[in-house]
C-alpha cells in the first residue's frame, strides 16, 4: 500500500480515533455534516456533461433507444460494481469477480437447456454458486486472515479453472428460451438486466444506509479496532459483505450467460478491474469506511457512456484505451483533492 | 489449523507429481513434449484432442502443457522438455517473438521442433498451420458476392497485435482494396469476446442505423455476439453476418440459417498433421518443412459434413 492512499486523513477515521472509538453512527453523522456537497452529485453533473457533449457530437446518442442501449450495456459492470462496494467499504478487495462471473454463468447454463428444468433452478443455482465462492473468500479472510488481494487473488485463479473444469473447455450452449429471455427480454421497454441492475442496487442502497448491518460494514471499514472494541462482531460482518458481493457476481453472471445465449468459461477476465473503477469513481475509498452505492451506479455508468460514446464516434481501439485510463484516474483525483 | 493445510498441500503435491512422470517415462515408444497456447480456447481444446487421438494411433506418448497465453511459461515448459530429452517438441505459439527462444533452445539441444497453428520468427523444424490471410480474404470474398459488390461493411477485430487479427485484417482488405464498390464504415477491437462483440454491434446499429450491409467479425465467438444483438433488434435478414472458426456454436447457427457463414478452420487436421510430421521426424528423419491445412467457407449448404465432425 502506498503511503500516500493510507496516510490521507479520512474525516470518519480522524473524528473515532479522537472520540476513542466511538460508535460508528456517530462518526458518519459527523462525516456528513463535514462534507455538504456529496460526491455524488459532482459525478452526476460529470455524467450530464459528458453526455451533453455527446450528444452535440453524434445527435443520435440522446435518443431514447440508445440510451437503453447505454443502460443495457452496464447492467453487468453496475451488478458487480454494486456487490463489490460492500466489500470495497469494509476495506476489503474481491479480485475473484470476472472468474465467478464464468463459473456461474458455466453453472447456471449447464442447467438451462430446453426442457430440462424450470428457470429458476438454473437462476438460483448460478447465485448460488457465486455465493458460495464469496462465502469462501470470507471464510480465508476472516477465519484464516489472508489479506483480501491474495485470498481472492487465490478464488481468481481457483474459480476459473473450475469453470473451464465444469465445460470442459467449450462453451456451454443451447439454451432455453425462458433462461434466454433474462438477458434479451423487458419489462415495459425497460430491459430486464436494467431491472435487475436497478433492484440490486436499491436494495444495497437500503441495506447500507438503512439497516444495521450497512452501518455495521462501514464502522468495520472506519476503524476495524475501534468497531471490534465497540463489540462487534466483525468476522460476521466480512463474512456476509463477501457473500453478498459474491451472490451478485453469480446473479451477474447469470444475466451475462442469458444476454450472449451461452455460458462461457472464459467470460468475465477483467470485470473486477471495471467494477472496481466504477466503485472508485463513485467515490468509495479502497482503504474502507466511505463511500457509497448510489456513486458506484453513477461511476458504471460513466464507465458505459464513454465506451458507448467513443463507439458511436469510431475512436480507434487503442485510443480508447487510453481515454478510460485518464478518465479514471482523473475522476478520482478530482474527488480526492477536493477532500484534502 | 496450520497442520491440515500443510497435509493438505502435502497431498496435493503427491497427487500431481505421482502423474506427471508417468507420462514421461520412456519405456515404449518416442515421448513428444506440447506446449499449448491457451486449453481455455475452444480451438485448442480441439487441437489437443486431435493431436491425442493421432498419438494414441501412431503409439507415441505426449506430454501436454499448458501454458496460458504466457510466452515466458512456454519457454519454461521447452526447457523442461529439454531437460527431460524428449525426441520432439510440438509448439503452439503464444507470440511471434516471445516465443522464439523455446524454438532457438531446443533446435540448440538438436531436438526437432514442429509449430503449430502460429508461426515464430525463429524458424522451426517444420511448420503445420493454416494462412490466417486466407481466412480474412475467404470471409470478405463470401460478403463481396453476396452484397453483389456493393455495400457497407463493419469489421470487428481480434485482440490487437496478435498475428491471427493482424493477418486476418490484411486478407480482408486486400478483397476491400479489389471492390470498389465495397465500403468499410468502422472497424473496432471486441476481443475476440462474444460479450464484447454483442455490445459494439449494438453500438453501431445505433451509430449506423439501417447502412450496415454486413459484419465481418474475425472469430465465431464475437460473429455470434454480433447476430444475437442484430437479432433483438430485429434486423435479421438485412444484415449478412461472417465469422471465422468453425466453432460448434456458430456451425449449430449456420444450420438454423441464422449466421450467413463460417470459415472452416481445421483444428483436428493441423494436430494430426502435427503429431504425423513429428512421428515421421523422429522414427524416419523424412519430413515436410511446411504443411499448410487449409481453411474452407462454411454456409448453409455445406454445413453438415462438418458438423459432423463436431
Amino acid at each position: 500500500m502506498p503511503s500516500r492512499a493510507d496516510g490521507a486523513p479520512s474525516p470518519e477515521k480522524s473524528f473515532v480515533l479522537e472520540s476513542n472509538a466511538g460508535p460508528a453512527r456517530q462518526s458518519r453523522v459527523t462525516a456528513a455534516r463535514r462534507k455538504p456537497w456529496p460526491a455524488e452529485a459532482t459525478l452526476a453533473i460529470a455524467v450530464a456533461l459528458l453526455m451533453a457533449a455527446l450528444s452535440l457530437l453524434r445527435p443520435n446518442f440522446l435518443n431514447l433507444a440508445n440510451l437503453v442501449n447505454v443502460f443495457r450495456q452496464i447492467s453487468i459492470n453496475g451488478i458487480l460494481a454494486v456487490g463489490v462496494t460492500s466489500v470495497l467499504l469494509t476495506g476489503g478487495v474481491d479480485l475473484s469477480l470476472g472468474s465467478v462471473v464464468a463459473l456461474s454463468g458455466v453453472v447456471a447454463a449447464s442447467f438451462a437447456h430446453p426442457a430440462q428444468h424450470a428457470v429458476f433452478v438454473p437462476v438460483a443455482l448460478g447465485i448460488l454458486a457465486g455465493a458460495a465462492c464469496g462465502a469462501l473468500n470470507g471464510i480465508v479472510v476472516t477465519r484464516g486472515r489472508v489479506a483480501p488481494f491474495i485470498a481472492t487473488l487465490g478464488m481468481m485463479t481457483a474459480a476459473r479453472g473450475l469453470a473451464l473444469l465444469l465445460s470442459g473447455g467449450r462453451p456451454v450452449s443451447n439454451l432455453s428460451p425462458s433462461f434466454t429471455r433474462i438477458g434479451a427480454g423487458d419489462v415495459a421497454s425497460v430491459p430486464f438486466p436494467v431491472v435487475i441492475f436497478g433492484a440490486v442496487g436499491l436494495i444495497t442502497w437500503v441495506m447500507l444506509t438503512r439497516m444495521q448491518l450497512g452501518r455495521y460494514i462501514y464502522a468495520v471499514g472506519g476503524n476495524e479496532n475501534a468497531a471490534r472494541a465497540s463489540g462487534l462482531h466483525v468476522r460476521s460482518v466480512k463474512m456476509a459483505a463477501y457473500t453478498l458481493c459474491g451472490a451478485m457476481a453469480g446473479l451477474a453472471g447469470v444475466v451475462l450467460a442469458s444476454r450472449i445465449t451461452t455460458g462461457q468459461p472464459n467470460a468475465g477476465v477483467g470485470y473486477e478491474l471495471d467494477a472496481i473503477a466504477a466503485v472508485v469513481i463513485g467515490g468509495t475509498r479502497l482503504s474502507g469506511g466511505a463511500g457509497g452505492v448510489g456513486g458506484a451506479m453513477l461511476g458504471a455508468l460513466l464507465i458505459g457512456v464513454i465506451n458507448n460514446g467513443l463507439d458511436l464516434l469510431n475512436v480507434s481501439s487503442y485510443y480508447q484505451q487510453i481515454v478510460k485510463g485518464l478518465i479514471i484516474v482523473g475522476a478520482v483525483w478530482l474527488d480526492r483533492s477536493k477532500q484534502k | 489449523m496450520k497442520r491440515i493445510a500443510i497435509g493438505l498441500a502435502a497431498m496435493l503435491l503427491a497427487c500431481c507429481s505421482g502423474t506427471r512422470p508417468a507420462a514421461s517415462r520412456t519405456d515404449a515408444g518416442p515421448v513428444i513434449g506440447v506446449s499449448l497456447l491457451n486449453l481455455s480456447n475452444e480451438f485448442i481444446v480441439m487441437l489437443s484432442r486431435s493431436m491425442e487421438k493421432r498419438a494414441h494411433e501412431l503409439g507415441v506418448r505426449l506430454v501436454v502443457n499448458d501454458a496460458e497465453r504466457g510466452a515466458e511459461k512456454q519457454v519454461q515448459q521447452v526447457e523442461s522438455f529439454i531437460a527431460q530429452r524428449v525426441s520432439a517438441i510440438i509448439l503452439n505459439p503464444c507470440e511471434v517473438e516471445a516465443s522464439s527462444p523455446a524454438v532457438e533452445k531446443a533446435l540448440a539441444a538438436g531436438i526437432p521442433v514442429i509449430n503449430v497453428n502460429s508461426e515464430t520468427r525463429a524458424a522451426p523444424t517444420a511448420f503445420i498451420g493454416s494462412r490466417d490471410e486466407d481466412a480474412g480474404r475467404i470471409a470478405m470474398e463470401y460478403i463481396a458476392h453476396r452484397l453483389h459488390g456493393n455495400g457497407n461493411i463493419v469489421m470487428m477485430h481480434g485482440f490487437m497485435g496478435q498475428a491471427a487479427q493482424i493477418k486476418r485484417d490484411q486478407g480482408a482488405r486486400e478483397v476491400l482494396a479489389r471492390n470498389h464498390g465495397l465500403h468499410l464504415l468502422a472497424a473496432q477491437t471486441a476481443e475476440w469476446d462474444r460479450a464484447k462483440g454483442m455490445s459494439l454491434m449494438e453500438n453501431w446499429m445505433q451509430s449506423y442505423g439501417d447502412r450496415i450491409n454486413a459484419v465481418f467479425a474475425q472469430n465465431d465467438e464475437m460473429a455470434m455476439g454480433a447476430l444475437i444483438a442484430i437479432e433483438q433488434a430485429g434486423r435479421k435478414g438485412k444484415i449478412v453476418v461472417v465469422g471465422v472458426d468453425a466453432i460448434a456454436d456458430a456451425l449449430e447457427a449456420v444450420r438454423e440459417g441464422r449466421l450467413d457463414a463460417t470459415v472452416y478452420q481445421d483444428a483436428s487436421g493441423q494436430g494430426t498433421a502435427a503429431v504425423d510430421a513429428a512421428t515421421q521426424i523422429v522414427r524416419h528423419g523424412l519430413y515436410e518443412k511446411q504443411v499448410l491445412i487449409p481453411f474452407q467457407l462454411v454456409t448453409h449448404d455445406n454445413v453438415g459434413q462438418y458438423l459432423q465432425a463436431h
